[in-house]
């Protein structure tokens, strides 16, 4: 075949032209640590006043038209302080999802599939590991305003196990359990219309009730006094759930792990059913 | 001394890992290499990220220590200053907590991209599909 004779031709000039580039990139980088003073070497002793800005008023009691009433700092700016951020960072997560069910529109669903998985011990470890990794990714999400964590992390840890499970178990064991494409999609979206829903709340309630609220609002400001307030009271035991944190907090989980999950599934179908390609029906 | 030498060896190591990687998506001609390539330059672009927050000296992740769903007590302005000054800056691992998944969904986008361009060519290398994109238009 002439192929190999076409391959065998190599561009030297454009190795070299990469070569350069990559080590142009090495000096521009070089150059922000050690001249820009971006980064200092060895670190610099104290946080940056920002830094310090955020650690000191996102849980402090006494300022509490700034607080978010979490002492998760991380997810209390994700979800509060730059909300709208991350809500449109989960737009594109989940477009990023539709394009690339777009791209195979043959997955069908239904019980073609046989669960024929691997040995009965991998098979049984599996379903163990397939009872314990969600519980754990669920309790991520959950204390996601308490502990390191969120939606977002609990959400990837309970794609593993799914993940695990299409290896070890086989397509099949999803399919005959009936998670087809469009009760994930389905469960995607309400995700996401939970944490939309969350985004437009406040604004929605204050404009009934003659207030200002703003998109992503967490907690009540001096000129905005709505807010979701950050304890409620279970038989006489307070307990902490920082405003919207944790609602948003679920509602990313839900995101996160079906839509991981739909693409992991997706991934995994045979070579034919994706070369058929067809129509979006189940 | 010692402190700085350390210190200049992983950002070195980071640099260099950020420019092989380019150097790599560019020049290797697999597809699946191309892709490796590329979850390597995301996570090593995180990771200096992260160490951007880091400052010499303790340290505390940014999770105010000890409360929890019943445990919630007030908190003074010294335990405040404390936390402040121990705890890493939260602002780079915030970036970092959603390029991460993002950075998954745009990886599975590509490999389902790539595993087309298998069905249709049945390679991944991209002398060869170039080879046969102008076979076929002939």
């Amino acid at each position: 075949m002439n192929e190999s004779k076409g391959m065998k031709n190599k561009d030297t000039t454009k190795e070299i032209i990469v070569a350069i580039f990559a080590s142009l990139l090495i000096i521009v980088f070089a150059s922000a640590i050690l001249f820009s003073g971006a980064i200092a070497i060895p670190p610099q002793p104290t946080n940056r006043p920002l830094a310090s800005f955020y650690l000191r008023t996102t849980y402090n009691w006494e300022f509490k038209w700034l607080w978010s009433s979490s002492p998760e700092v991380v997810t209390s700016i994700l979800w509060d302080h730059r909300g709208i951020d991350t809500v449109y960072e989960t737009s594109v997560f989940f477009f990023a999802i539709i394009g690339a069910l777009m791209l195979i529109r043959s997955y069908k669903g239904g019980s073609k599939y046989k669960a024929v998985g691997m040995s009965v011990i991998a098979r049984s470890i599996t379903k163990i590991t397939l009872v314990s990794i969600p519980v754990i990714a669920l309790s991520i999400a959950i204390h996601g305003h308490l502990t390191p964590g969120g939606g977002f992390q609990g959400g990837s840890v309970f794609a593993i196990s799914t993940l695990l499970a299409i290896i070890a178990l086989g397509l099949g064991f999803f399919m005959e359990r009936r998670w087809t494409k469009h009760r994930l999609l389905g469960l995607r979206t309400l995700g996401l219309m939970i944490i939309g829903f969350i985004a437009i709340s406040l604004p929605i309630i204050g404009f009934f009730r003659g207030y200002s609220g703003y998109i992503m609002q967490n907690q009540w400001k001096p000129w905005s006094p709505l807010g979701f307030g950050y304890v409620f009271n279970l038989f006489g035991i307070e307990i902490l759930y920082s405003g919207s944190l944790l609602f948003l907090n679920l509602a990313e989980f839900l995101a996160v792990s079906a839509g991981l999950t739909l693409a992991f599934i997706a991934l995994a179908l045979p070579k034919e059913d994706i070369r058929k390609g067809g129509g979006l029906d189940d | 001394m010692i402190n700085e030498i350390l210190w200049s060896y992983i950002y070195a190591s980071v640099i260099a890992i950020i420019a092989i990687t380019v150097y790599g998506m560019a020049s290797r001609p697999h597809i699946t290499k191309k892709l490796i390539m590329l979850s390597i330059l995301s996570d090593t672009a995180c990771l200096m990220a992260v160490l951007i927050g880091v400052h010499s000296g303790t340290i505390k992740p940014p999770v105010f220590p000890g409360i929890s769903f019943t445990n919630h007590p007030q908190v003074g302005t010294a335990e405040l200053d404390v936390f402040s000054y121990e705890a890493v800056d939260p602002i780079p691992q915030v970036l970092v907590v959603t390029a991460i998944v993002i950075g998954l969904a745009v990886l599975l986008f590509l490999s389902y991209i790539a595993i087309l361009l298998y069905q249709k060519y049945g390679t991944l290398d991209v002398r060869l599909i170039e080879l046969r994109r102008e076979r076929d238009s002939v």
